[in-house]
């Protein structure tokens, strides 16, 4: 093998090469090439979908899907509380479920506790020889006994250049370790069943447990403004997605999202405006792409783009999770040059 | 003659008043139709006079005009309105959450909006109008304030704190004077200001933390950080005053506080904006 980039010949086992530094495809990884489409084949059944009327009777978690019957209060894989009925808002997004405090889950012989409610703190209690892997920035405790060692990262070179972690840290039990984001927020437990895989916006992960595979992918959305002789570009879900897959065994994923969090489940063809800096996760088999309304407007301005929304336009199949506090895109009402494909709709 | 027991076809006309925006409500209604606060709790007062605002319970409806408005969530509560056919709202286009692609969108042009900037662009009021859904909400923890106003009323709101209204209200906003050198950079402080003439209308605006209200009386004063202002009565005054924290030869500092004089309520949040002093 050489470097695509330079030439270099590269030994077994790279992961950058030696000579420019530039992440190395290993065949495995270029097989499946990070696609939003790459998902859709052999999707299993989708968890069953919540429902404000659906009680306790059926056994089952009515967030998560997991068989729950024995009278327990709370879900022992997602954490939901059981004896609840879920809120559905009448337009069809559903609040994350209640959760009581000090909720419990359990995957294979680790545990993790869910504390506090305004910046939730999981706790995890790993069993001897399982492991966690986080940004090491929202590490909040671990017991002396708990291993932490750094993940080596496969394009973590490009991953710097988008601004995000290049490190990733992973902690090995058996102990308690415990994660926390600096911010006001929920935290969402998303239990991966094998072969399912998740779209996280990026900068939202908390932890996951080390069976879950992590990989990224580019989003292709963005848009050049030029203010000047200066081209800037954006990203307003960021350069990068990242997605967790689940291959074998069921994985458990904790997110954390500002303010509160709702998800919806869109049919197949069916479409939703967001903010794109509120998407928190998404189905892989949901489409994205940016979106254009320009409203009616009686009095004409010199610089039309300043009157001009920009949205993320959803098209399902698939389920969808946003969070109710997002950061303004600045940059959404300046002059644009180019931009990736995008609808628009003009009143 | 004898007088008769009550009869029970009298019952269905018995009415609970909303404690926070005195809307009669059903016997049974366990939240106000017209501002969501919960008719099964007492009134949180201090012992200094202020009254909490209704903490709205997660998922309660409100009604106005042909169109509903549902509040979810409850660290960073969201305001999703469901429009009737041609009823319509305004708002600060950025705290739009999620839409569906049918609710038809404009803008109001506004006088003297083009020279309020906000982060760079020309103040614009914008418009949604039904049938349809659309959601808000802003970028901190904090409460919704749900404001039904009567007909006649005038309300003064700090600057981005309104999240929405309904089209019967008249909006304009107003320079505070005097606030001029401290609040952000010398370009002064807006109030956004809501009055109702004929037709009643919603004001939904966000409070930063917690926000309580008291009513002051005529005459009477009450003394408050300028950036946890965050609405008032327009029959309450608002003069900034400044108080020289003195420390001898070597200058101090000097702090602005707002004095607000009744009659008329006045709101503040408890999370507020801190402006450097002088």
């Amino acid at each position: 093998m050489f470097c695509v980039n330079c030439g270099t010949p590269l030994l077994d086992g790279q992961n950058f090469c030696r000579n420019c530094g530039s992440p190395v495809k290993h065949p495995a990884a270029a097989a499946a090439p990070p696609s939003p489409l790459r998902a859709t084949v052999a999707q299993p059944p989708l968890p069953a979908q919540v429902r404000n009327a659906a009680p306790v009777a059926t056994g089952r978690c009515n967030w998560c899907g997991a068989d729950a019957a024995g009278g327990q209060s709370s879900c022992p894989r997602c954490g939901a509380a059981l004896n609840v009925t879920v809120p559905l808002a009448e337009s069809g997004w559903t609040q994350m479920p209640a959760r009581k405090d000090m909720t419990k889950l359990q995957i294979g012989n680790s545990s993790c506790q869910i504390e506090g409610i305004y910046v939730p703190v999981a706790d995890m209690n790993l069993a001897a020889g399982d492991s966690v892997y986080f940004t090491h920035h929202v590490l909040l405790w671990k017991e002396p006994q708990v291993n932490v060692t750094t993940m080596p990262l496969k394009g973590g070179w490009k991953r710097l250049f988008g601004g995000l972690p290049l490190i990733m840290t992973q902690a090995e039990g058996p102990g308690h370790i415990a994660f926390s984001k600096d911010d006001p927020g929920e935290l969402i437990p998303l239990s991966l069943q094998p072969g399912h895989s998740v779209d996280v916006r990026e900068h939202m992960l908390l932890a996951a447990t080390s069976n879950v595979a992590y990989d990224w992918f580019q989003t292709h959305i963005w848009f050049e403004t030029q203010n000047g002789d200066d081209t800037e570009t954006h990203y307003p879900v960021g350069c990068f997605m990242d997605r967790f897959s689940s291959s074998n065994t069921p994985g458990l994923l904790l997110l954390h999202a500002g303010g509160n969090v709702f998800v919806r489940q869109l049919a197949a063809g069916q479409t939703i405006l967001i903010q794109a800096t509120s998407l928190v996760f998404k189905d892989p088999t949901v489409q994205m792409q940016l979106h254009f309304e320009h409203p009616a407007s009686s009095f004409i301005t010199w610089k039309p783009w300043n009157n001009r929304y920009l949205w993320l336009r959803l098209t399902g199949p698939g389920r969808v999770a946003i969070q109710s506090v997002f950061e303004r895109i600045e940059a959404g009402s300046s002059e644009m040059k180019r931009w990736s494909a995008a609808t628009s709709a003009r009143w | 003659m004898m007088e008769t027991a009550p009869s029970p076809a009298v019952e269905p006309f018995e009415r609970i008043q909303c404690q926070w925006c005195q809307s009669m409500n059903e016997k049974s209604a366990l939240a106000c139709h017209a501002c969501g606060a919960p008719l099964d709790i007492r009134n949180l007062v201090s012992e200094s006079g202020w009254r909490e605002a209704p903490r709205i319970r997660d998922m309660t409806e409100i009604q106005f005009n042909s169109s509903t408005c549902q509040v979810e969530g409850e660290i960073v509560p969201a305001a999703e309105i469901n429009l009737g056919a041609n009823d319509s709202i305004f708002f600060e286009h950025h705290v739009m959450l999620w839409k569906e692609e049918r609710v038809a969108m404009s803008v109001m042009s506004l006088s003297g909006g083009l020279k309020r900037a906000f982060a760079g662009m020309p103040f614009i009021i914008s418009v949604a109008t039904g049938p349809g859904r659309i959601a808000f909400s802003r970028d901190a923890t904090g409460e919704l304030v749900v404001l039904p106003l009567h007909p006649g009323m005038e309300l003064d709101v700090r600057e981005h704190a309104f999240l929405l209204s309904s089209h019967q209200i008249d909006y304009s906003f107003v320079r505070v004077k005097g606030l001029s050198n401290i609040l952000f950079g010398g370009q002064g402080m807006y109030m956004d200001r809501f009055v109702t003439t004929g037709a009643p209308g919603l004001l939904i605006l966000h409070g930063y933390g917690n926000v309580f209200e008291r009513r002051l009386q005529l005459g009477e004063s009450i003394m408050v950080e300028p950036g946890a202002f965050l609405y008032k009565d327009s029959s309450v005054t608002l003069n900034v005053e400044f108080q020289k924290l003195g420390a001898g030869f070597f200058g101090g500092t000097t702090m602005s506080l707002a004095r607000m004089t009744g009659p008329g309520r006045v709101g503040i949040q408890s999370m507020y904006v801190h402006h450097h002093t002088e």
